[in-house]
């Protein structure tokens, strides 16, 4: 018989139980339900890491393979401080006093970075267990870029370092009638490999130092969020490193996967493993060895002329290829902190100048190619004075009745502004636009300056007579050397071209760049014309007598702009530069030289002082390129014929 | 003998309680199965070898033996008991001596090595006790109330208990406790008797407690130190010692929770449906270490691999036979019978609790294993025979 109490009590079991699971399912519901997500993450902070490949950053060539820029794997060397203090021993001194000569670190200084400290977040507190005890950090960077050869003295340093300490340690047990512990054996192993260790990174390395420094540019180190975390990469930050950048950092490669409990990876877990692409070779249309000839031929021109800077350009009239951009002062890309500011500048696209008598290209092309004169059209200059709306505008010298072409060989201003003021604002502006004044050239450079040319309604009562002489303009040199270009490619002014292909690793072209055409600017027999003319700007008579050549008919402009500083002409501060091609009649190459305030006591005149260097530098650059001579030297056709020979062997 | 109508057999066993059994075995098997498939030198056994096989003979042979304890009548087997008792306190005193018992490593010498077999003889003292009590309780509830016999009673709970507690097994220990309880409460004891017990456990309990965790070190208990971590760990204290830097401290801290914590990770990290048999990262890649992923902390394993739906299922299934033994006890002929049915719903009831409590932290670790589904030869085989108890119960229950 059950009684009622044993009833009773039945039910109160049957209801405790019920309690009991309840509470148990009510835990489960917290546990799997409410904190699913936080413990989920908690258990992937075990088991999940993310490794990331860095690309190789490609390489920069010149056209003729030249290595110009390239990266080279160094290590970023770290510390972990747990394992060089810990309760077993302090070893912060000795590693340190082994470590600060092999890094060329001041001991002093390394030593306190080898010290625990608490691991701190970004707002500068303590990072704590979740039971309030703090992290300690392990993980500190001593020094980036260690070469190769730094790490294993390194860690060679680092295995005798330990290996000493535990013979130490070791012989101090023995006095104490014991053997070491696993334990504390490990402390010594974790010392010798593990405080101190290594991850991969790549340095930047620029094997001819200066050279064309303004078209490389250089690198620094950029952060941007992937994956959730920061990736720490190079990127470009001038010059065709900034440019092309997106071609030439590649793509990181990354492996997400998951560890065991004792660190090593689990290999079949892992579910995303992508390989790094590689940034892809940029290969430029300069030639290293031209390059190497313009800076030096302006390197003996700052020696010579003290200006501020002097900068050459040397350009492919055919296709507009560039194949030197030399700017004094440069800087060393290794180290570009180590430059002032202004050495930086690629003055070639980012300084602006009124041109001078090299811009009267551009009226005289204009007013022959529209049929309003002809060469030998006769201009009365004035005998070097002539008042234009009541202002005077003088000639270097006082020159009488000048044809059009003795207006160029002489350069005159009055003539210049004379021929100007018959073609009319309009046209003339039209002119100076259609060869590429006022507009960018499209060079893949950063930081390339437009220039300044006036809307004729802004022109005052004067602008028509000083504009064709090359005032109240301003352009780049790159502008003026492309406006030169255009009339040696027989009217057809290109766009300049740096880069002439991207290539691969293997080096299959990825993509090619061909010449490009930005528009005619003048008919053929124009440009015929203007050839003509510039040709005897060369000549002994002419303003430019010291940029002839042995063995080649040069064409070419001087210019000798005063500089405008704060909004008057500077009496004593000149823009000198000589701009021309050669050989005359099938140009090869186009080479502007520009001297920024060159001292006075030398001479100042474009032609006095840029010819020459124009001179030395196509003389050293048609013999590399073994040019073809049009002009054979009367006394010595042979010897000629055997420097050609030769040029074009080199050149082989 | 003639057999009336009222000792009639029903002929018929609970199915549905043996239903949940076979599922909960099966479970236990698939799932040892998956915690140990990821341990490299588990995997080189050749099949029969390893231990989701060594669990499915064991489960074979608990079957047997629960197939023979149910058809013998359960109070032919009570007029043994006292005799089965005294046998398992020898060997609960014989796996103290050294010679005899083995530790297995563990520090706690619980086995009695047999040649290949081991044999854990406080499991088995468990069922003995309860058999034994049972006999002893099912007497005229006149006499319960008598001191002398309560004593007795009392005192057949306190022997096995104090023996199980010296090798030392507290998990195993504590268990005999409720259930010595539940069944002199249902037996008939005044419930003022057993009130004033309780009061007097609770308060020695609660100075043992308050003696672990706040007395200076020479003015406490002597318990094993892996005991004594386990209660400060679970009351959330600190147990280095007062000298130690804040590194050391944290390094003990993690090195004593740890099995816990990733427990309760595990078991969060399942969610509503888990991740799948075999994918549990937790226990493949051994967060969850592997020396006690396929025993005490099996139900981490199934809820982080099953999640929710997984957990549910084996609480439901446990739930399907707690309430089918309570109702046993209920339709139980006789005293005894009700005795035997109360006594092993509270075993089971017990290790359930506790072991699922420990795995997702309401309960200190005590390390004993969840009823037929942690790995374990002896404990799967007093599992089966306590379930055979209960059916046998069911068998010979009231026909009216």
């Amino acid at each position: 018989m059950i009684t009622a109490v044993q009833r009773r009590r039945m039910w109160a079991m049957k209801g405790l139980l019920a309690l009991a699971f309840l509470g148990l399912g009510f835990r489960l519901v917290d546990l799997q339900v409410l904190r699913h997500d936080r413990l989920s993450q908690l258990a992937k902070d075990y088991t999940q890491r993310t490794f990331f490949f860095k690309p190789h950053r490609g390489d920069i060539r010149d056209r003729r393979g030249n290595l110009l820029a390239t990266s080279v794997p160094v290590k970023t060397l770290c510390a972990d401080p747990t394992l060089i203090k810990h309760p077993g021993g302090d070893y912060c001194d000795e590693v340190g006093q082994a470590l600060a000569p092999l890094l060329s670190l001041n001991q002093a200084d390394l030593v306190p970075r080898l010290q625990p400290r608490y691991q701190l977040n970004e707002q500068g507190q303590v990072v704590t267990h979740t039971n309030g005890l703090p992290v300690m950090n392990r993980y500190v960077v001593l020094k980036r870029k260690v070469s190769l050869d730094q790490w294993l003295q390194v860690t060679q340093a680092m295995f005798q370092l330990s290996t000493q300490a535990m013979a130490r340690a070791q012989a101090a047990a023995k006095n104490q009638g014991r053997k070491l512990k696993l334990a504390e054996q490990n402390y010594y192993i974790g010392l010798g490999s593990k405080a101190i260790f290594a991850e991969d990174d790549q340095e930047r390395v620029y094997p001819q130092q200066r050279l064309a420094s303004h078209v490389l540019g250089h690198v620094g180190a950029g952060e941007r969020p992937v994956g959730g975390r920061d990736y720490l990469e190079m990127i470009g930050m001038d010059g065709v490193e900034l440019t092309l950048n997106p071609a030439l950092v590649g793509v990181p490669g990354w492996r997400r996967t998951e560890i065991d409990r004792k660190q090593r990876e689990v290999v079949a877990h892992r579910d995303q493993d992508v390989a790094p692409r590689n940034g892809l070779n940029v290969v430029l249309t300069l030639d290293a060895r031209i390059q190497e000839m313009a800076e030096e031929v302006l390197e003996e021109a700052m020696q010579k002329h003290h200006p501020i800077s002097a900068s050459a350009i040397v350009m492919e009239p055919r296709t507009g290829s560039i194949l030197a951009m030399a700017t004094l002062p440069n800087f060393n890309p290794n180290q570009p902190n180590l430059s002032p500011m202004d050495a930086l500048r690629n003055r070639v696209v980012t300084d602006l100048a009124e041109p001078g008598s090299t811009f009267k290209i551009v009226v005289v092309t204009g007013a022959l190619n529209e049929g309003l004169v002809r060469l030998e059209e006769v201009f009365d200059c004035e005998q070097g004075l002539f008042h234009f709306h009541g202002k005077p505008l003088r000639d270097h010298e006082r020159f009488g009745n000048l044809t059009v072409e003795q207006i160029i060989t002489k350069s005159s201003n009055i003539g210049a502004a004379k021929i100007g003021i018959k073609m009319g604002p309009d046209l003339l502006r039209r002119y100076i636009r259609q060869f590429g004044f006022g507009e960018r050239s499209g060079i893949p450079l950063v930081g390339e300056r437009l220039g300044t040319v006036k809307m004729v309604k802004n022109w005052d009562k004067l602008s028509i007579s000083r504009i064709p002489m090359g005032q109240e303009v301003d352009v780049t040199p790159l502008q003026m050397v492309m406006a030169m270009g255009a009339l040696a490619n027989g009217g057809m002014l290109m766009r300049p071209m740096l880069i002439d292909r991207i290539e691969d690793e293997q080096g299959r072209t990825v993509a090619k760049y061909q010449p490009q055409a930005a528009r005619r600017v003048c008919r053929e027999e124009t440009a015929q014309l203007m050839v003509r003319a510039l040709k005897t700007v060369v000549a002994t008579n002419g303003t430019a007598s010291k940029a002839r050549l042995e063995n080649y008919a040069v064409a070419g402009k001087t210019g000798t702009a005063q500089k405008v500083i704060g909004g008057v002409y500077a009496p004593d501060k000149y823009f000198s530069s000589f701009v021309g091609f050669f050989p005359a009649e099938r140009p090869e190459l186009c080479i502007l030289v520009v001297l920024d305030e060159p001292e006075r006591k030398r001479g100042y005149y474009g032609g006095q002082i840029a010819a020459p260097i124009f001179a030395a530098l196509a003389e050293r650059a048609a013999n590399y390129l073994g040019i073809q001579p049009d002009r054979a030297t009367e006394d010595s056709p042979l010897t000629s014929g055997m420097t050609n020979k030769l040029a074009a062997a080199a050149a082989n | 003998m003639y057999e009336s109508a009222l000792n009639e057999r029903q002929r018929r066993v609970d199915w549905l309680m043996v239903a949940a059994v076979l599922g909960l075995m099966l479970l236990g098997v698939i799932f040892i199965a998956s915690a140990k498939m990821a341990e490299e030198t588990a995997r080189q056994v050749p099949w029969y070898g390893q231990f989701f096989f060594k669990q499915i003979v064991w489960c074979g042979a608990g079957l047997g033996l629960a197939g023979v304890t149910c058809v013998l009548d359960y109070r032919v087997l009570s007029r043994w008991s006292l005799v089965a008792y005294g046998l398992l306190v020898l060997c609960l005193v014989a796996v103290l001596i050294p010679g005899i018992g083995t530790t297995h490593g563990w520090g706690a010498r619980r086995w009695i090595d047999l040649g290949p077999l081991q044999f854990q003889p406080s499991e088995f003292a468990k069922l003995g006790f309860i058999f034994a009590l049972a006999h002893f309780l099912s007497r005229p509830r006149k006499e319960l109330r008598q001191w002398p016999v309560f004593g007795r009673a009392l005192g057949l709970t306190v022997l096995p208990f104090v023996l199980v507690l010296l090798e030392p097994d507290l998990g195993s220990a504590l268990v005999l406790l409720p259930v010595g309880l539940l069944m002199m409460l249902v037996a008939g004891v005044p419930a003022a008797y057993l009130q004033r017990l309780l009061a007097g456990a609770g308060l020695l309990v609660a100075l043992i407690l308050i003696d672990v965790l706040f007395a200076p070190p020479g003015w406490q208990i002597k318990l094993e130190d892996y005991q004594r971590r386990r209660l400060l760990v679970y009351f959330g204290r600190d147990y280095a010692p007062p000298n130690a830097t804040a590194a050391e401290r944290q390094r003990l801290r993690d090195a004593s929770s740890y099995n816990v914590r990733q427990a309760l990770i595990s078991v969060g990290s399942g969610g509503l449906t888990g991740k799948g048999w075999g994918r549990g990262m937790q226990s493949t890649l051994g967060y969850l270490p592997r020396s006690v992923a396929h025993n005490d902390f099996i139900f981490s394993v199934i809820a982080e691999e099953k999640g929710f739906m997984g957990s549910v299922t084996v609480i439901a299934l446990y739930g399907v036979v707690l309430f089918s033994g309570i109702r046993t006890a209920g339709q139980a002929r006789d005293r005894l019978g009700r005795l035997l049915a109360v006594g092993v719903v509270t075993l089971i009831f017990s290790h359930v609790f506790i072991n699922i409590g420990m795995n997702i932290r309401l309960m200190p670790v005590t390390g004993i294993p969840l009823p037929l589904l942690s790995y374990g030869g002896s404990s799967v085989l007093c599992f089966l025979i306590a379930i055979g108890i209960l059916q046998n119960v069911h068998i010979y229950r009231k026909s009216y």
